[in-house]
């Protein structure tokens, strides 16, 4: 009887295998028509709802015919540059001023004596509110794309995604040092960056965090640029970065936990200040398909504000759970 | 204790290429602070000729050590061993490639297709077991056929599944083989290779269906002995053809059978037929009608099966990517929810006409015309065959193996008594 059992059990598998090839041969159009090569992203980019924390509040639309840089000042106000320009917007949305200029600027900071630090494609300048020209200066190389500018209050620091390296300069530009080139004997691995998203911002202790995307890491330095920290996971799970260069962008919260933006796989996510992932604050269904650049900036209220380059408009996320009203 | 040795060989095996398989890149690349150089990606050469001359050797050398060890030493034992040195060079080291089974595609296309030139130690690979064959039985299946190794090693407990089911099921390597040819003589697909089993899992690198598809030949393997041989392998029917004239096939026993009947239940393939006596000799009368019975049945199977052949050759011309492709054309509503295939960006971007592809995908179906009648006429010779077979009684006096079936891998010889 157990023997018949297990022929019967061998003979229903191999029939349901050959059955299996008959299928797959004569009837399945997709298998044969699929190409085996295509790098597809579409199971990936499927996220479990409940890792979701945040919730989108407002949204709004820019001015700009281009976005690329968004920050915020302590009183809320949300400052977003791009082509030829900068828009100044209330917390609530409402356009408060503006002011343009010939070039087109990639990055945004605001100094904390309320100036705007803005970084075109190959030169850095500081403005006032008003659009007022307080001081302009050039890197020292032609092949410089900048991609990032910060500040701590003293220092400003710059991201040079064509030369790979970010400048350190005193608020007049003179150029203090340079940090992040590769330095085995000082443990700094060197930045890759294989494409122009290279981003930087300041901690809670005053360290410069930069992103070292093609490495998937996060590196925090000393203004002197020795090395203190990094963390980074490379995974195609929600937990980790992967394609060739991610985060393109990050901010931070007050904590010290990083929000980041990706590209390829776009989402917004938030992680601890030791580097473990929390949460999602928007999944990739929450953008359009090969939206890439998603800058963002956090203001006083903990709110994430996240640039959508692709849909042109500044979208508002607040922790689930919390009144915006009544704040 | 095979079943032991067969074990820590498998396991040997297995971790040979998981160790080759963490030998992949990823991304970014390390930056040595050595000052190495990652050297660039390059694009496999061919295998060197010299290698290739190596494993047409190696082939004929293993043919020949093991008709030897069947034949002359009369040595499961040696057969055995030979089995794991043929699993572990063609099957783990050559990656199941160049392999005598799919070589009939190989053939089959240069052949039908005047622009394809065949290897030489392709025509090797497909002829020399055959010759062996011819001369000795199947004693490439013995020894030297990497999937008969690997199943051979896993066969621990098999069970009989009985004559019928043996003939039915038996059926299925005919029309696989005719389906091979078919989809070789047209350049449409060498589907031998495409669903081939094992050669996923010596390389540990498949689609997961052809994972699960080999392991399931391999779990239906440990009960019913060597299921892709007796099931599947188009090459098999080649070779049980040819056995069947083999010149100097093994016997059971070396002398004189006693009939002690040791061997009877040896064969894990039921090859082994049994002594008919002439007892009830059959009437003339009956021979007649047998006889009539069957050049009456053959030709009905064959027309039967070509007619059906026949009327289903644009199901059967689907498999082939240029008729899918004028079909798709012609009905884009059938595709309206996939994405493009990766055959018709191709098409798109070779800048032929649709009226050039049509042309050619009618040209095609014509061919799939007449393979649907020649291969269904072959099924047809084959099932009629078969029955045919069934209805002449051979009278034998000793235990004998099947020369068509019967692997030559001489576990029944272990039984007989007489040794000499």
């Amino acid at each position: 009887m157990k023997q018949q059992l297990i022929i019967i059990t061998a003979l229903i598998l191999l029939i349901a295998g050959i059955g299996y090839l008959v299928i797959d041969l004569f009837y399945s159009e997709s298998g044969a028509s699929d190409n085996p090569y295509a790098y597809g992203l579409n199971e990936l980019r499927k996220s479990d709802s409940s890792l979701i924390d945040y919730q989108e509040i407002q949204h709004f639309p820019a001015g700009l015919s281009e976005v690329y840089g968004i920050a915020a000042d302590p009183a809320n106000r949300i400052y977003v540059t791009g082509a030829n320009g900068v828009e100044i917007y209330s917390p609530g949305g409402e356009k408060i001023s503006e002011f343009s200029f010939p070039d087109t600027a990639y990055c945004i900071a605001v100094t904390p004596d309320g100036n705007l630090l803005l970084g075109m494609v190959d030169h850095i300048e500081i403005m006032t509110p008003g659009g007022e020209i307080l001081s302009r200066w050039k890197p020292e190389s032609e092949a410089s794309v900048l991609t990032s500018v910060a500040t701590d209050g003293t220092d400003i620091f710059v991201a040079d995604a064509g030369k790979k390296i970010v400048y350190r300069y005193d608020r007049e530009g003179t150029l203090l040092n340079r940090i992040g080139k590769k330095d085995s004997l000082k443990g700094i691995p060197g930045f890759v960056i294989p494409s122009p998203y290279f981003d930087l911002g300041i901690g809670r202790d005053d360290e410069l965090w930069v992103v070292n995307s093609g490495r998937h890491l996060f590196e925090a330095f000393r203004p002197d640029g020795s090395l203190i920290s990094t963390w980074g996971k490379t995974s195609t799970g929600v937990e980790g970065f992967c394609g060739c260069c991610n985060p393109s962008n990050f901010a931070m919260l007050s904590d010290g936990s990083f929000v980041t933006s990706e590209k390829g796989i776009e989402r917004v996510k938030v992680y601890l200040p030791s580097g473990e992932f929390k949460c999602l604050v928007a999944a990739p269904d929450q953008f359009d398909q090969g939206t890439r650049g998603i800058d963002l900036a956090v203001d006083s209220e903990e709110r994430i504000l996240v640039l959508d380059p692709w849909r042109n408009q500044i979208r508002i996320f607040i922790k689930k759970g919390e009144n915006n009203d009544e704040k | 204790m095979k079943k032991g040795i067969a074990l820590v060989v498998l396991t040997i095996l297995f971790a040979w290429q998981m160790v080759s398989s963490y030998a992949i890149q990823r991304f970014p690349k390390p930056e040595f602070e050595s000052g190495y150089i990652t050297p660039e990606t390059l694009l496999p050469t061919p295998r060197a000729e010299i290698l290739e001359v190596m494993d047409v050797a190696v082939l004929l050398l293993a043919l020949s050590v093991v008709t030897w060890a069947v034949l002359k030493r009369r040595s499961r034992n040696l057969v055995f061993w030979i089995s794991i040195f043929s699993l572990a060079y063609f099957g783990f080291y050559r990656e199941g490639c160049v392999c005598s089974i799919g070589s009939i595609q190989n053939v089959t296309l240069a052949i039908f297709a005047g622009s394809y030139v065949i290897p030489w130690t392709v025509l090797v690979f497909f002829l020399s077991p055959l010759v062996y064959t011819l001369l000795f039985g199947r004693t490439f299946c013995a020894g030297v056929c990497p999937f008969g190794a690997f199943q051979d090693l896993v066969s621990w407990r098999p069970q009989k599944i009985g004559t019928r089911l043996n003939a039915v099921l038996g059926v299925i390597p005919y029309i696989y083989l005719g389906l091979a040819v078919l989809y070789a003589a047209t350049a449409t697909d060498f589907i031998i290779c495409r669903y081939d089993p094992f050669i996923g899992i010596f390389r540990f690198d498949a689609l997961f269906s052809m994972f699960i598809f080999g392991g399931i030949l391999l779990l239906c393997g440990v009960f019913i002995a060597r299921p892709y041989c007796r099931f599947l392998c188009p090459y098999g029917v080649l070779l049980n053809w040819i056995s069947r004239f083999s010149k100097y096939h093994m016997t059971i026993t070396p002398s004189i059978c006693v009939e002690c009947r040791l061997c009877e239940d040896s064969c894990p393939y039921e090859s082994i037929e049994k002594p008919v006596t002439v007892k009830n000799p059959e009437s003339r009368k009956m021979v007649v009608r047998k006889f009539i019975l069957i050049m009456l049945l053959i030709p009905f199977f064959m027309l039967l099966g070509g007619w059906t052949g026949s009327q289903i050759h644009e199901s059967l011309a689907k498999v082939n990517g240029k008729v899918r492709m004028a079909d798709e054309l012609l009905h884009p509503e059938k595709i309206q929810a996939e994405p493009e295939s990766i055959e018709m960006t191709a098409f798109k971007a070779s800048g032929k006409s649709v009226k050039e592809l049509y042309n050619e995908a009618s040209r095609i179906l014509r061919q799939f015309y007449i393979g649907g009648w020649i291969l269904g006429g072959f099924i047809g010779l084959t099932i009629g065959g078969l029955l045919a077979g069934r209805l002449i009684t051979r009278y034998r006096t000793d235990f004998e193996p099947n020369r068509g079936t019967c692997y030559s891998c001489s576990r029944c010889v272990d039984y007989c008594p007489i040794k000499s």
